[in-house]
């Protein structure tokens, strides 16, 4: 077996020094979003996540409407996830589709990397600290606010913090593009002006294309727990 | 139990609703007789496309640089759907009114105002989905409030300051987008539109909600976002929202009594009366004006209250827990100042009175997309 020369010290002989998906540098541009997914696949097969890498390659890819129109399904009332791929249980990938002014509550992550690319229109990121642990309540302000233009990508986790992902537009839908890893089906969702938080489920509108709705909730106490927030 | 059943029709009617707004133009643009010319550098319609004229239900001509359309429009006559989105247009042909099968008609990111709309535009009655976002309007181009079968407006991103009473004559309206507009009120007759189910209103100046908005029993989302919103009618409870958006609007913070009372003249004291005593009228005894002035009583808002008022009473912000996470600052009107709500001490869940007629409506709030 060839071992690369390196500057570590040789304590590991028995497998290759060079990790293949850690170097950002060396990303291969997708041509697809096939071929985003297929990439994705052999990144996420191994146990290390490099999230420049994975930033990286989310970014390269161009986006293109005819691969991913199938999962573009709107709703007037709200903005919809709809599940691209389930990453062998190790990511999920995700087409979001936000109406005009369709904006989501301010959430975090349940400890996962998350990654949104621009495939159409723009979003507008307000970033906030986490509320204090103690009881009291306070308004929670943004610290930072950014907007991303198509096939720019962003990367948050709750280590950086929470936000609230909005379209900004009044005339332009938008659609993102996001990877989560690994995959949470419940967040926590905050209270601007107090600074409580409720745990949320977040569901599909659609999977693989197909159109999943979510179900009949048995009380409205359940409904009101669930909420479609990314 | 009959919670339960009513949350069932919701959801499957918000669903099916949804579905069929989007899903009729776009199996249009995905079907055989689609034609798709966005971002091709075009500055009119190419000799090719007028080959197909009569074949063509669906056409895409958006992001080009197409500044008005060739009277050939009028050639396309089976189109059911076209898109001329950000061509930089001023003025809409007036071809565009003969085309007879025309259901959606998107014409986002133009420099269209009133005065770009042809006069005959309101004679396009297979209208049903009708969209000027992103364009010069300062108003409703009346020719608009024409199209009795518009299920879907959007007007984003305008200039519109005032939204013409006419309003009401689209009752077909399900979906009626004015977000990012210079509103600071809506008129009361958007309560007419009882088939809405989606109220988009953020991005303005609005001050306050008539309460009309009680009439909109199928109004699934509200967005009031980016306002200058302090206080909601009481209505607003009785809805079936399952989405509202409120942040960014000066919703007050503190429980503030607002005393604005003018004392009732002798004809509202006797109107009073006989309402609370509840003595029979009729207008073989009295003059019509006054039969009238009487049916016209309001009831005190305050269940526990039988007061009722005509004109003269007290407007009141009350404070109304909506899902345990958030106190609505609620304008409501009660028949004198004596008749006042007790206000218990409890922190963030309910406080002031809670009669159970309340209880049940609050109950039907799924959901609040706070800031």
């Amino acid at each position: 077996m060839e071992i690369e020369s390196s500057n570590i010290p040789m304590e590991c002989e028995s497998h290759e020094v060079e990790e293949p998906y850690s170097d950002h540098t060396k990303v291969v541009r997708p041509k697809s979003l096939e071929e985003l997914i297929q990439e994705l696949h052999k990144v996420f097969d191994s146990d290390k996540v490099n999230v420049d890498y994975v930033k990286r390659l989310m970014t390269l890819y161009i986006s293109n409407r005819k691969d991913w129109k199938k999962y573009a399904k709107f709703d007037p009332h709200r903005y919809t996830r709809n599940l691209v791929d389930g990453g062998n249980g190790k990511f999920n990938l995700m087409v979001l589709c936000w109406g005009e002014a369709n904006g989501s509550s301010i959430h975090s992550h349940a400890n996962a990397h998350c990654f949104m690319k621009v495939l159409d229109g723009s979003v507008r990121e307000e970033l906030y600290d986490w509320p204090s642990e103690d009881s009291t309540e306070t308004s929670m302000s943004p610290r930072q606010k950014n907007t991303y233009e198509k096939n720019s990508c962003a990367y948050i986790s709750d280590e950086i913090g929470l936000h609230r992902v909005e379209n900004p537009s009044h005339s332009d839908k938008a659609v993102t593009l996001h990877l989560y890893s690994p995959p949470f089906d419940e967040c926590e969702s905050f209270d601007q002006r107090t600074g409580h938080k409720n745990t949320v489920k977040v569901t599909f509108w659609s999977k693989f294309g197909k159109r999943t709705p979510y179900g009949v909730c048995a009380t409205t106490k359940e409904a009101r727990k669930n909420a479609e927030n990314n | 139990m009959a919670a339960a059943g009513f949350s069932t029709l919701n959801m499957e009617y918000l669903r099916r609703q949804s579905e069929s707004d989007t899903s009729s133009s776009e199996s249009e643009f995905n079907g055989e007789n689609a034609e798709d010319l966005s971002y091709s550098d075009l500055e009119t319609l190419p000799d090719f496309l007028l080959l197909r004229s009569n074949e063509l239900r669906a056409l895409q001509l958006d992001h080009n640089e197409i500044l008005c359309l060739p009277d050939t429009i009028s050639s396309f006559r089976n189109l059911v759907t076209m898109d001329i989105s950000a061509n930089n247009m001023t003025i809409l042909s007036p071809e565009l009114v003969k085309l007879h099968n025309l259901k959606t008609f998107i014409a986002r990111n133009n420099c269209f105002d009133t005065d770009s709309i042809p006069k005959d535009f309101g004679l396009m009655s297979s209208l049903e989905v009708l969209n000027l976002g992103g364009n010069n309007f300062k108003e409703l181009p009346p020719q608009v409030t024409e199209l009795e079968h518009l299920r879907c407006l959007y007007m984003g991103g305008n200039k519109i300051e005032v939204i013409n009473s006419s309003i009401k004559s689209l009752t077909n309206l399900e979906v009626l987008y004015l977000g990012g507009n210079c509103l600071t009120e809506i008129p009361a007759e958007v309560g007419c539109l009882h088939k809405l189910t989606a109220l988009v209103l953020c991005d303005n100046q609005i001050q306050s909600l008539p309460p009309t908005l009680i009439h909109l029993q199928q109004l699934r989302s509200l967005s009031l976002h980016n306002n200058q919103i302090s206080t909601l009618p009481t209505a607003i409870v009785s809805l079936n929202i399952v989405e509202l958006s409120l942040r960014n609007n000066p919703l007050v913070d503190k429980f503030v009594q607002d005393l604005v009372y003018n004392p009732p003249t002798l004809l509202e004291l006797a109107g009073r009366c006989i309402k609370i005593d509840g003595l029979p009228y009729s207008s073989e005894e009295l003059p019509r004006h006054l039969v009238q002035y009487l049916d016209s009583a309001h009831h005190c808002v305050n269940i526990k209250c039988k007061g009722v008022y005509f004109s003269s009473r007290v407007e009141q912000v009350k404070f109304v827990d909506f899902c345990g996470k958030y106190r609505l600052p609620l304008l409501q009107y009660l028949c004198s100042p004596s008749c006042s709500t007790v206000i218990s001490p409890s922190p963030s869940y309910s406080s002031d009175s809670e009669p159970e007629e309340e209880d049940n409506t609050k109950e039907r709030m799924r959901r609040v997309l706070l800031g």
